[in-house]
Protein backbone atom coordinates (compact mmCIF):
# COMPACT_ATOMS: atom_id res chain seq x y z
CA UNK A 1 0.00 0.00 0.00
CA UNK A 2 0.99 3.93 -0.90
CA UNK A 3 1.41 5.72 2.75
CA UNK A 4 1.63 9.07 1.66
CA UNK A 5 2.76 10.25 5.26
CA UNK A 6 6.15 8.25 3.07
CA UNK A 7 5.88 10.13 0.40
CA UNK A 8 6.90 13.07 2.38
CA UNK A 9 10.43 14.33 3.70
CA UNK A 10 10.29 16.23 7.03
CA UNK A 11 6.27 17.14 5.88
CA UNK A 12 7.70 18.63 2.73
CA UNK A 13 7.05 18.02 -0.95
CA UNK A 14 9.68 19.74 -3.13
CA UNK A 15 7.78 21.91 -5.39
CA UNK A 16 8.93 24.32 -8.51
CA UNK A 17 12.34 25.60 -6.99
CA UNK A 18 12.38 27.97 -10.34
CA UNK A 19 8.97 30.01 -9.75
CA UNK A 20 9.81 33.12 -10.67
CA UNK A 21 8.61 35.11 -7.67
CA UNK A 22 10.06 32.46 -5.06
CA UNK A 23 13.99 32.39 -7.04
CA UNK A 24 14.30 35.94 -7.42
CA UNK A 25 14.90 38.47 -4.43
CA UNK A 26 16.35 41.44 -4.14
CA UNK A 27 17.76 43.14 -0.99
CA UNK A 28 17.18 46.65 -1.15
CA UNK A 29 19.07 47.29 1.94
CA UNK A 30 22.13 46.36 0.44
CA UNK A 31 21.15 46.99 -3.71
CA UNK A 32 21.67 43.11 -4.70
CA UNK A 33 19.77 40.97 -6.86
CA UNK A 34 19.70 37.25 -5.37
CA UNK A 35 18.29 34.44 -5.83
CA UNK A 36 16.46 32.10 -3.03
CA UNK A 37 19.75 30.86 -1.53
CA UNK A 38 21.39 34.45 -1.45
CA UNK A 39 23.84 34.15 -4.87
CA UNK A 40 23.78 37.13 -6.29
CA UNK A 41 22.25 37.73 -9.68
CA UNK A 42 22.86 40.53 -12.24
CA UNK A 43 20.51 42.03 -14.82
CA UNK A 44 22.09 42.77 -18.22
CA UNK A 45 21.44 45.49 -19.75
CA UNK A 46 20.18 45.24 -23.51
CA UNK A 47 23.25 47.62 -24.33
CA UNK A 48 25.98 45.62 -22.78
CA UNK A 49 25.07 42.50 -24.94
CA UNK A 50 25.15 44.24 -28.00
CA UNK A 51 28.70 46.39 -26.63
CA UNK A 52 30.17 43.07 -25.89
CA UNK A 53 29.12 41.59 -29.57
CA UNK A 54 30.30 45.00 -31.40
CA UNK A 55 33.34 45.49 -29.46
CA UNK A 56 34.53 41.58 -30.10
CA UNK A 57 33.07 41.89 -33.70
CA UNK A 58 35.77 45.13 -33.88
CA UNK A 59 38.46 44.08 -32.35
CA UNK A 60 38.64 40.36 -33.35
CA UNK A 61 36.84 40.09 -36.48
CA UNK A 62 36.10 36.16 -37.36
CA UNK A 63 37.77 35.47 -34.40
CA UNK A 64 34.91 36.51 -32.54
CA UNK A 65 32.90 33.34 -32.90
CA UNK A 66 35.51 31.26 -31.35
CA UNK A 67 35.77 33.75 -28.25
CA UNK A 68 32.04 33.46 -27.53
CA UNK A 69 32.53 29.93 -28.21
CA UNK A 70 34.79 29.89 -25.43
CA UNK A 71 33.06 32.24 -23.26
CA UNK A 72 29.74 30.54 -23.24
CA UNK A 73 31.92 27.09 -22.79
CA UNK A 74 33.83 28.79 -19.25
CA UNK A 75 30.28 30.14 -18.58
CA UNK A 76 28.10 27.04 -19.04
CA UNK A 77 30.56 24.69 -17.42
CA UNK A 78 30.21 26.90 -14.28
CA UNK A 79 26.60 27.51 -14.61
CA UNK A 80 26.13 23.38 -14.51
CA UNK A 81 27.95 23.50 -11.52
CA UNK A 82 25.31 26.19 -9.56
CA UNK A 83 22.56 24.36 -11.40
CA UNK A 84 23.75 20.87 -10.31
CA UNK A 85 24.50 21.90 -6.60
CA UNK A 86 21.09 23.94 -6.20
CA UNK A 87 19.46 21.35 -7.53
CA UNK A 88 20.67 18.77 -5.62
CA UNK A 89 19.79 20.58 -2.52
CA UNK A 90 16.48 21.48 -2.94
CA UNK A 91 15.50 18.47 -4.48
CA UNK A 92 17.75 16.21 -2.36
CA UNK A 93 18.59 13.81 -5.15
CA UNK A 94 21.72 14.12 -7.15
CA UNK A 95 21.24 15.27 -10.89
CA UNK A 96 22.64 11.64 -11.85
CA UNK A 97 20.25 10.01 -9.86
CA UNK A 98 17.54 12.55 -11.01
CA UNK A 99 14.82 11.28 -13.97
CA UNK A 100 15.68 13.02 -17.10
CA UNK A 101 12.35 13.88 -17.85
CA UNK A 102 12.52 15.89 -14.15
CA UNK A 103 15.82 17.72 -14.69
CA UNK A 104 14.76 18.79 -18.29
CA UNK A 105 11.26 20.01 -16.43
CA UNK A 106 14.27 22.11 -13.94
CA UNK A 107 15.85 23.38 -16.42
CA UNK A 108 13.43 24.53 -18.80
CA UNK A 109 11.65 26.76 -15.89
CA UNK A 110 15.77 27.87 -15.05
CA UNK A 111 15.67 29.53 -18.02
CA UNK A 112 12.58 31.06 -17.74
CA UNK A 113 13.11 32.73 -14.54
CA UNK A 114 16.94 33.81 -15.90
CA UNK A 115 14.79 35.78 -18.48
CA UNK A 116 16.87 33.68 -20.99
CA UNK A 117 13.39 32.92 -22.78
CA UNK A 118 12.44 29.45 -23.60
CA UNK A 119 14.15 26.22 -23.11
CA UNK A 120 12.91 22.89 -25.38
CA UNK A 121 14.35 19.39 -26.95
CA UNK A 122 13.74 16.96 -29.64
CA UNK A 123 14.49 13.72 -29.28
CA UNK A 124 14.23 12.62 -32.78
CA UNK A 125 17.99 11.97 -33.44
CA UNK A 126 18.88 11.11 -30.11
CA UNK A 127 19.38 7.05 -30.95
CA UNK A 128 21.78 8.47 -33.56
CA UNK A 129 24.04 10.05 -30.66
CA UNK A 130 22.42 13.84 -31.46
CA UNK A 131 20.58 15.74 -28.53
CA UNK A 132 18.78 18.82 -30.90
CA UNK A 133 17.84 22.02 -28.10
CA UNK A 134 15.65 24.43 -29.16
CA UNK A 135 15.39 28.06 -27.52
CA UNK A 136 13.27 30.56 -28.42
CA UNK A 137 13.00 34.61 -27.32
CA UNK A 138 16.91 34.22 -26.85
CA UNK A 139 17.97 37.75 -25.77
CA UNK A 140 21.80 36.46 -27.19
CA UNK A 141 20.38 35.28 -30.69
CA UNK A 142 18.16 39.05 -30.06
CA UNK A 143 21.51 41.54 -30.40
CA UNK A 144 24.29 39.32 -32.29
CA UNK A 145 26.17 40.77 -35.37
CA UNK A 146 23.87 41.08 -38.33
CA UNK A 147 25.01 38.16 -40.63
CA UNK A 148 23.39 35.42 -42.92
CA UNK A 149 24.28 32.63 -40.63
CA UNK A 150 23.32 31.16 -37.46
CA UNK A 151 25.55 33.22 -34.72
CA UNK A 152 24.19 32.18 -31.16
CA UNK A 153 27.97 30.94 -30.73
CA UNK A 154 27.69 31.89 -27.05
CA UNK A 155 24.74 30.23 -26.46
CA UNK A 156 26.31 27.30 -28.33
CA UNK A 157 29.58 27.01 -25.80
CA UNK A 158 27.19 26.94 -23.22
CA UNK A 159 25.05 24.00 -24.22
CA UNK A 160 28.27 22.44 -25.81
CA UNK A 161 29.79 22.52 -21.58
CA UNK A 162 26.91 22.04 -19.99
CA UNK A 163 25.90 18.97 -21.74
CA UNK A 164 29.42 17.67 -21.58
CA UNK A 165 29.47 18.00 -17.75
CA UNK A 166 26.12 16.55 -17.89
CA UNK A 167 26.67 13.30 -20.14
CA UNK A 168 30.52 12.89 -18.81
CA UNK A 169 31.55 12.72 -22.39
CA UNK A 170 32.78 15.71 -24.61
CA UNK A 171 30.25 17.12 -26.12
CA UNK A 172 30.06 19.36 -29.26
CA UNK A 173 27.38 22.22 -30.45
CA UNK A 174 26.23 23.68 -33.76
CA UNK A 175 23.63 26.15 -34.30
CA UNK A 176 21.45 25.42 -37.58
CA UNK A 177 18.48 27.79 -37.21
CA UNK A 178 18.96 31.36 -35.70
CA UNK A 179 16.24 33.88 -34.32
CA UNK A 180 18.50 36.70 -35.58
CA UNK A 181 17.56 35.57 -39.95
CA UNK A 182 14.31 34.88 -39.35
CA UNK A 183 14.07 31.47 -37.76
CA UNK A 184 11.03 31.27 -35.54
CA UNK A 185 13.66 29.49 -33.01
CA UNK A 186 17.46 28.54 -32.50
CA UNK A 187 18.22 25.23 -32.80
CA UNK A 188 21.57 23.50 -31.66
CA UNK A 189 22.81 20.26 -32.46
CA UNK A 190 24.64 18.61 -29.84
CA UNK A 191 27.23 15.40 -30.33
CA UNK A 192 30.71 14.21 -30.50
CA UNK A 193 33.08 15.96 -32.49
CA UNK A 194 34.32 13.82 -34.50
CA UNK A 195 30.30 13.28 -36.23
CA UNK A 196 28.72 16.37 -35.49
CA UNK A 197 31.96 18.67 -37.51
CA UNK A 198 30.36 17.79 -40.99
CA UNK A 199 27.29 19.62 -40.34
CA UNK A 200 29.64 22.79 -40.13
CA UNK A 201 29.70 22.64 -43.92
CA UNK A 202 26.27 21.60 -44.22
CA UNK A 203 24.93 25.38 -42.28
CA UNK A 204 27.88 27.11 -44.30
CA UNK A 205 25.93 25.81 -47.50
CA UNK A 206 22.74 26.75 -45.65
CA UNK A 207 20.80 23.22 -45.80
CA UNK A 208 18.07 23.40 -43.92
CA UNK A 209 17.74 21.85 -40.19
CA UNK A 210 15.82 19.08 -41.29
CA UNK A 211 17.94 18.35 -43.55
CA UNK A 212 21.41 18.53 -41.66
CA UNK A 213 19.57 16.21 -38.61
CA UNK A 214 18.89 13.73 -41.30
CA UNK A 215 22.05 13.64 -43.32
CA UNK A 216 23.32 13.22 -39.85
CA UNK A 217 21.68 10.31 -38.87
CA UNK A 218 22.55 8.73 -42.03
CA UNK A 219 25.77 9.33 -40.82
CA UNK B 1 -3.21 38.58 -0.91
CA UNK B 2 -5.74 39.18 -3.47
CA UNK B 3 -4.47 41.13 -6.31
CA UNK B 4 -7.35 43.68 -5.91
CA UNK B 5 -6.44 44.49 -2.71
CA UNK B 6 -2.85 44.60 -3.30
CA UNK B 7 -3.87 47.10 -6.24
CA UNK B 8 -5.71 49.12 -4.04
CA UNK B 9 -2.55 50.01 -1.88
CA UNK B 10 -0.17 50.85 -4.64
CA UNK B 11 -2.82 53.20 -5.77
CA UNK B 12 -3.57 54.79 -2.13
CA UNK B 13 0.43 55.73 -2.17
CA UNK B 14 -0.48 59.43 -1.41
CA UNK B 15 -4.21 59.26 -0.27
CA UNK B 16 -6.73 57.98 2.23
CA UNK B 17 -8.98 54.73 0.51
CA UNK B 18 -12.19 54.99 -1.36
CA UNK B 19 -15.03 54.31 0.07
CA UNK B 20 -15.43 51.53 -2.12
CA UNK B 21 -11.84 50.29 -1.63
CA UNK B 22 -12.55 50.12 1.86
CA UNK B 23 -15.90 47.96 1.05
CA UNK B 24 -13.81 45.27 -0.80
CA UNK B 25 -10.80 45.39 2.21
CA UNK B 26 -13.73 44.95 4.63
CA UNK B 27 -15.28 41.80 2.64
CA UNK B 28 -11.90 40.39 2.60
CA UNK B 29 -11.79 40.84 6.23
CA UNK B 30 -14.37 39.22 7.65
CA UNK B 31 -14.02 36.27 5.43
CA UNK B 32 -10.66 35.50 6.85
CA UNK B 33 -11.92 34.06 10.49
CA UNK B 34 -13.77 30.97 7.71
CA UNK B 35 -10.67 30.90 5.62
CA UNK B 36 -8.57 30.42 8.36
CA UNK B 37 -10.43 27.66 10.25
CA UNK B 38 -10.92 26.12 6.66
CA UNK B 39 -7.03 26.35 6.15
CA UNK B 40 -6.73 24.86 9.86
CA UNK B 41 -8.78 22.01 8.90
CA UNK B 42 -6.87 20.88 6.00
CA UNK B 43 -4.31 21.50 7.77
CA UNK B 44 -5.08 18.87 10.17
CA UNK B 45 -6.79 16.48 7.78
CA UNK B 46 -4.44 16.67 4.86
CA UNK B 47 -2.76 13.36 5.62
CA UNK B 48 -6.06 11.28 6.71
CA UNK B 49 -7.91 12.72 3.22
CA UNK B 50 -4.96 11.57 1.00
CA UNK B 51 -4.39 8.35 2.60
CA UNK B 52 -7.71 7.53 1.66
CA UNK B 53 -7.71 9.13 -1.58
CA UNK B 54 -4.73 6.89 -2.03
CA UNK B 55 -6.06 3.93 -0.81
CA UNK B 56 -8.78 4.06 -2.98
CA UNK B 57 -6.86 5.02 -5.79
CA UNK B 58 -4.75 2.35 -5.89
CA UNK B 59 -7.86 -0.23 -5.96
CA UNK B 60 -9.35 1.63 -8.63
CA UNK B 61 -6.26 1.55 -10.33
CA UNK B 62 -4.56 -1.84 -9.69
CA UNK B 63 -2.68 -2.19 -13.20
CA UNK B 64 -0.99 1.20 -12.92
CA UNK B 65 2.24 1.25 -11.51
CA UNK B 66 3.35 2.34 -8.24
CA UNK B 67 5.44 5.49 -8.95
CA UNK B 68 3.13 6.20 -11.35
CA UNK B 69 0.40 6.79 -8.34
CA UNK B 70 2.93 8.26 -6.03
CA UNK B 71 4.18 11.07 -8.55
CA UNK B 72 0.63 11.80 -8.91
CA UNK B 73 -0.58 11.54 -5.42
CA UNK B 74 2.75 13.79 -4.49
CA UNK B 75 1.86 16.14 -6.83
CA UNK B 76 -1.82 15.98 -5.18
CA UNK B 77 -0.04 17.10 -1.96
CA UNK B 78 0.90 20.44 -3.40
CA UNK B 79 -1.92 21.26 -4.93
CA UNK B 80 -3.99 20.65 -1.62
CA UNK B 81 -0.92 22.63 -0.05
CA UNK B 82 -1.09 25.87 -2.49
CA UNK B 83 -5.25 25.20 -3.15
CA UNK B 84 -5.02 26.39 0.74
CA UNK B 85 -2.55 28.90 0.81
CA UNK B 86 -4.45 30.38 -2.52
CA UNK B 87 -7.70 30.17 -0.67
CA UNK B 88 -6.31 32.09 2.69
CA UNK B 89 -4.89 34.98 0.13
CA UNK B 90 -7.98 34.89 -1.98
CA UNK B 91 -5.71 34.54 -4.65
CA UNK B 92 -5.98 32.27 -7.82
CA UNK B 93 -3.01 33.83 -9.19
CA UNK B 94 -0.76 32.65 -6.56
CA UNK B 95 -1.97 29.09 -7.49
CA UNK B 96 -1.64 29.37 -11.15
CA UNK B 97 1.70 31.19 -11.71
CA UNK B 98 3.48 29.33 -8.80
CA UNK B 99 1.98 25.69 -9.14
CA UNK B 100 -0.44 24.66 -11.60
CA UNK B 101 1.22 25.89 -15.49
CA UNK B 102 4.46 24.40 -13.80
CA UNK B 103 2.65 21.18 -12.95
CA UNK B 104 0.68 20.74 -16.26
CA UNK B 105 4.01 20.83 -18.01
CA UNK B 106 5.55 18.16 -16.18
CA UNK B 107 2.19 16.20 -16.41
CA UNK B 108 3.29 16.03 -20.14
CA UNK B 109 6.17 14.74 -19.56
CA UNK B 110 5.09 11.52 -17.34
CA UNK B 111 1.00 11.18 -19.17
CA UNK B 112 -0.41 11.57 -16.20
CA UNK B 113 -3.74 12.40 -16.89
CA UNK B 114 -5.30 9.40 -16.69
CA UNK B 115 -4.63 8.69 -13.00
CA UNK B 116 -5.09 12.52 -12.17
CA UNK B 117 -8.47 12.43 -13.95
CA UNK B 118 -9.22 9.73 -11.22
CA UNK B 119 -7.24 11.12 -8.53
CA UNK B 120 -9.03 14.54 -8.25
CA UNK B 121 -12.62 12.98 -8.53
CA UNK B 122 -11.55 11.13 -5.62
CA UNK B 123 -10.11 14.06 -4.11
CA UNK B 124 -12.92 16.37 -4.34
CA UNK B 125 -15.09 13.48 -2.88
CA UNK B 126 -12.75 13.25 0.04
CA UNK B 127 -12.79 17.22 0.67
CA UNK B 128 -16.29 17.18 0.49
CA UNK B 129 -16.97 14.82 3.25
CA UNK B 130 -14.30 16.42 5.39
CA UNK B 131 -15.20 20.13 5.14
CA UNK B 132 -18.40 21.79 5.58
CA UNK B 133 -20.01 23.18 2.48
CA UNK B 134 -19.04 26.70 3.41
CA UNK B 135 -15.77 25.58 3.99
CA UNK B 136 -16.08 23.93 0.08
CA UNK B 137 -17.11 27.11 -0.99
CA UNK B 138 -14.23 28.79 -0.35
CA UNK B 139 -11.97 26.43 -1.81
CA UNK B 140 -13.84 25.05 -4.61
CA UNK B 141 -13.11 27.98 -7.24
CA UNK B 142 -9.22 27.15 -6.26
CA UNK B 143 -9.77 23.19 -6.91
CA UNK B 144 -11.54 23.81 -9.53
CA UNK B 145 -9.14 25.72 -11.59
CA UNK B 146 -6.19 23.09 -10.66
CA UNK B 147 -8.55 20.36 -12.06
CA UNK B 148 -9.44 22.47 -15.52
CA UNK B 149 -5.61 23.04 -15.86
CA UNK B 150 -4.17 19.60 -14.84
CA UNK B 151 -7.10 17.50 -16.84
CA UNK B 152 -7.87 19.95 -20.12
CA UNK B 153 -7.06 18.64 -23.40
Amino acid sequence: MISVADLLTNNQVPSNYFATDVYIRSELELGLLENRRGDRLLAMPETLIKAIYSGLDKETGQASRLVLYNCGRWWGKNFYARLSEELTDYYKTPIADMAIGDFLQYMKQCWVVHGWGKIDWDRTAIHHGFLIIETRNSPFAAHVMKSDRPACFLDAGVFSAFFTQLSGRELYCIQTTCESIGADSNRFILGLEARLKPAEAMVESKLSHEEIVQKLMEG
Amino acid sequence: MHPEIAAIFQEAESRYLKPEELTSLTQYVESLPERLETYRQLQEKELEILQEVADLLQEKMPQEEISNLERSIKNAVLVLRYCATAMLLNNELFLKKRLLDWLRSTQQVYDSKTIDATLYKLLNSQLSQSLTPKQMNLLNPLLTLAETTLLAD
